[in-house]
């Protein structure tokens, strides 16, 4: 078998997220005591996954490239917003999905078909 | 430091027997012979699956919208499938996903991975108490099965227990994270199926981010979270053009300051 460079761009992320569940998981089961974890580290790191997570969707949603003038917002932005009401109202995630997804099918066939 | 850690290893032992021991005794006691423990642990194993039974209908929607979006996001079949079994986390491969699309350097997927797990270093210290009497592999196993849901499910019923770390407490646990992970897996599996048939003019990678979304938002349930969600957001959509998506660093350490100082200003305005 002929692994491309690319290949084992990915086995190594698969390698190092499975690290990463790992030592997250286990650690404090492994070595209990030995790992110190005051309260305002812990306070602090509450708000970690969600900075990280907003960070991950904004350049998603909200491409943009020095210097170029292409369209900023398109209906990726307008679905995902869609979704988020529908998830205020309904305070269902499955429904954010589903009606983010089909709102995005609904966008996207409305802006060709102008 | 070798010797320490067997020391610590021996009284771990010991420990584990001296809690056998405390378990109530039963009238007749045939040497290690224990005629309510099958009982026992039947009832707890099945009081595990009564309190995870309302998990499963979510887990499994997670895991086939995960598969999909890992497909659909541009990883092969057996990629899909190997991260599946072996990270065994949904929202960091699901985080991970538009790094890899964008060629990320590996370090930082794993740094991204890290904080986006960095609550189960906070659910470990909560559990520890709880299996620290086991020999290391088996804490390990406990460990890396635990799940967001498991530990939701748990913390109520057993946070105040008078001793924690009971036989009925770890066999309620051991069901749980075995159904979880099965739940976890199929459906996966099953969104991995599906995403491979459906053809890409659908553009289901977009779920990707709408799973994200499903993560992010229920977050947003205090004032600090939302400041925090806000900056981190800010900071992310003005730090684009730096290089290897470094952005996504500042974003978070911007995001935790922010929650940080809403906290504080909110408690001085409640004192």
């Amino acid at each position: 078998m002929n692994m491309t460079e690319q290949d084992l761009y990915i086995a190594g992320a698969i390698g190092l997220l499975t690290l990463c569940s790992v030592v997250t998981r286990a650690s404090f089961n492994l070595f209990g005591h030995r790992i110190p974890m005051s309260d305002s580290v812990r306070r602090a790191l509450l708000y970690a996954p969600a900075a990280a997570l907003t960070a991950i969707i904004v350049p998603a949603l909200l491409p943009w490239v020095p210097g170029s003038n292409a369209a900023l917002v398109d209906e990726k932005l307008f679905a995902a917003i869609i979704a988020i009401v529908l998830y205020q109202r309904t305070r269902s995630t499955i429904i954010m999905i589903v009606g983010g997804m089909v709102s995005f099918w609904v966008i996207q066939a409305l802006f060709s078909f102008w | 430091m070798l010797f320490q850690i067997f020391l610590k290893t021996l009284n771990r032992k010991f420990l584990a027997l001296s809690d056998l021991n405390a378990s109530p005794p039963s009238p007749i006691k045939p040497e290690g012979f224990d005629p309510t423990l099958k009982a026992r642990r039947r009832a707890a194993l099945k009081e595990g699956w009564l309190g995870i039974r309302p998990a499963i209908i979510p887990t499994a929607t997670w895991g086939l919208v995960t598969g999909i979006a890992l497909v659909k996001s541009g990883l092969s079949e057996q990629a899909a499938v190997m991260m599946t079994l072996m990270v065994y986390a949904g929202s960091a491969q699901l985080t991970s996903l538009p790094l890899i699309a964008t060629g990320a350097p590996l370090w930082l997927i794993f740094a991204a991975g890290f904080i986006v797990n960095v609550r189960f270093l906070i659910f470990g210290a909560a559990l520890q108490p709880y299996f620290q009497s086991l020999p290391w592999y088996k804490r390990f196993a406990y460990g890396y099965f635990t799940t967001d849901m498991s530990f939701v499910v748990f913390m109520p019923r057993f946070g105040n227990a008078k001793v924690r770390g009971t036989q009925e407490q770890r066999w309620f646990f051991l069901s749980m994270i075995v159904i979880g992970w099965f739940t976890w897996q199929c459906s996966s599996m099953l969104g991995i199926f599906l995403g491979v048939m459906v053809p890409d003019s659908w553009s289901l990678d977009y779920a990707a981010i709408l799973a994200l979304l499903g993560i992010t938002i229920p977050l947003a349930n205090s004032r600090p979270m939302l400041v925090a969600i806000i900056a981190a957001g800010c900071t992310a959509w003005i730090a684009q053009p730096l290089p290897l998506r470094l952005g996504l660093l500042v974003a978070v350490v911007v995001g935790m300051s922010a929650g940080i100082w809403a906290e504080q200003r909110l408690n001085k305005e409640r004192a």
